[in-house]
């Protein structure tokens, strides 16, 4: 890295934003800006590190943990880049088969 | 005869279309347009989109839907002091819409987000004691061409009389990570998140009235809260659970550990805080509440409906349920009890049998909706 020199202004900014010495400023998050678009929920385990806890059926719970982005890594961001997602599955434990996968599109900027 | 007959079908036709034309839309609008009945309704909203479901509680059957004709989530609603206007955060957590229970007109709506500053609110909306003021937690980010840069957060106050997209009067710098809001009946904000804060309105100062992350006892883990679903129509008081663990040898050892529910709360009319534990944890629980006219009794759902004496700290009651609800709401006499949210119905339980009732099929699911319930 050593032999490669910024030639603008983005780059210098980006050579010169971090050191090992600095320390970043972290700042709380509510809400997820972008979630990513696998569909797999119930990655997760209860407080008891099993799963009975968990809500059932699982179904029950998918909107109440994809709606604030609850998992981010595991359905679409329907608060933000996906919010249509939904539209054909007013409830997830009988109509789960309309929720598509979905792919990254022109239009899906928010 | 066939072009008579043909004819003749015409005009039957013709009669029936006219017909429909003059008697449908009557019967529409007779429908949207009556009053709501005097009585007592729980209130929560469903997909699809933004339904606001009006049930009475006398019947237990739906009394009227209105689509707010907007995208579902979180589905949060409040009501305005003269029960006549219910105020629904949803459109993807965007905005406020506040809808006439008596026409299903939505009179009001919040225009949160502006230029490239995205807002967001979680279920963090409360209203002035006079109504006049609606205020909302927004966080906030700049949409900017190569990166997004996250604001401070803020409460912001709407007019209530602004009509339909009414920006922001004004916002006072707030906590990061809340999630409700309520207000004391002299109007002063309460604000939950990590810990419960107090916020005049006025001045925009604000401070801790109760640690609940940031709790400092050494002889408990630090607390555990979900605090989504505002509770305060149920009892006129700020309620939400909590989770620790009381060390019995060694702070942090979690094999020797005694795992307690407790609950924060704040009196709203004399602002009085306290967070007493009510209960052993032995299954999880999403929300609680106290019941009306049995202030003793804690009840507390998600896959297991239970009730506890908070004076003795026992369990009282418990039974299973047919599928996970994410929170409750009590009549005002406290004869009835409303399970809802997660999925697509409310059941209806006797709180002093735990016995099923009713199953109130809703048209959708009811994800983070809270319920309300207003006397009209």
């Amino acid at each position: 890295m050593k032999h490669l020199k910024p030639l603008n202004q983005k780059a210098r900014q980006l050579d010169g934003s971090t050191t090992t010495a600095e320390v970043d400023e972290v700042v709380a998050m509510q809400t997820v800006v972008q979630c990513t678009a696998t569909t797999d929920p119930g990655w997760e385990i209860d407080m008891f590190g099993s799963v009975s806890g968990l809500c059932q059926p699982m179904e029950s719970d998918l909107y109440g943990c994809s709606d604030p982005c609850w998992w981010p890594a595991q359905v679409p961001d329907t608060m933000n880049t996906y919010p249509n997602w939904t539209d054909n599955a007013p409830s997830a434990a009988k109509d789960w088969r309309n929720l598509e996968s979905i792919y990254p599109t022109d239009d899906s900027k928010s | 005869m066939s072009v008579k007959f043909g004819s003749k079908i015409r005009w039957i036709g013709l009669v029936a279309i006219l017909l429909s034309l003059f008697t449908q839309p009557t019967l529409a609008a007779d429908d949207a347009l009556s009053p709501l009945p005097k009585g007592e309704y729980l209130l929560t909203v469903t997909r699809p989109g933004s339904t606001l479901n009006v049930i009475d509680t006398n019947t237990d059957v739906i009394e009227r839907q209105c689509d707010i004709g907007v995208a579902p989530g979180p589905g949060t609603v409040i009501t305005s002091p003269d029960n006549s206007i219910a105020y629904v955060l949803t459109n993807r957590f965007s905005d406020v819409y506040g809808v006439l229970l008596d026409s299903c007109e939505v009179v009001f709506s919040t225009q949160q987000s502006q230029g490239n500053v995205r807002v967001k609110s979680m279920a963090s909306l409360v209203l002035s004691p006079d109504g006049k003021t609606l205020y909302t937690h927004q966080n906030r980010v700049q949409i900017l061409n190569d990166r997004y840069q996250l604001l401070p957060t803020v409460i912001a106050e709407f007019p209530t009389d602004g009509g339909l997209n009414t920006p922001a009067r004004r916002t006072m710098l707030a906590p990061r990570q809340i999630t409700i809001l309520d207000r004391l009946d002299n109007g002063t904000l309460i604000l939950g998140g990590q810990d419960i804060f107090l916020m005049d309105p006025v001045s925009g100062d604000y401070s801790v009235l109760i640690k609940s992350l940031n709790h400092e006892d050494s002889q408990f883990a630090p607390r555990d809260v979900l605090t989504v679903w505002p509770m305060s129509s149920n009892n006129h008081e700020f309620t939400r659970l909590y989770s620790t663990a009381k060390w019995l040898g060694e702070a942090g050892d979690l094999d020797n550990a005694e795992w307690l529910w407790g609950y924060e709360r704040v009196d709203l009319a004399t602002g009085d805080a306290s967070s007493p534990i009510f209960g052993p944890l032995e299954v999880a629980l999403f929300s609680g509440t106290t019941r009306p006219q049995h202030r003793n009794e804690m009840y507390g759902v998600l896959n297991f409906l239970k009730v506890f004496d908070i004076n003795t700290k026992k369990e009282l009651r418990s039974v299973a349920v047919d599928h996970s609800y994410y929170t409750l709401a009590f009549t005002a006499d406290g004869e009835k009890l409303y399970l809802l949210g997660a999925d697509a119905d409310v059941a209806v339980y006797d709180p002093d049998t735990l016995e099923l009732h009713k199953v109130i099929p809703l048209p959708g699911d009811g994800s983070l909706a809270n319920g309300v319930i207003v006397k009209r």
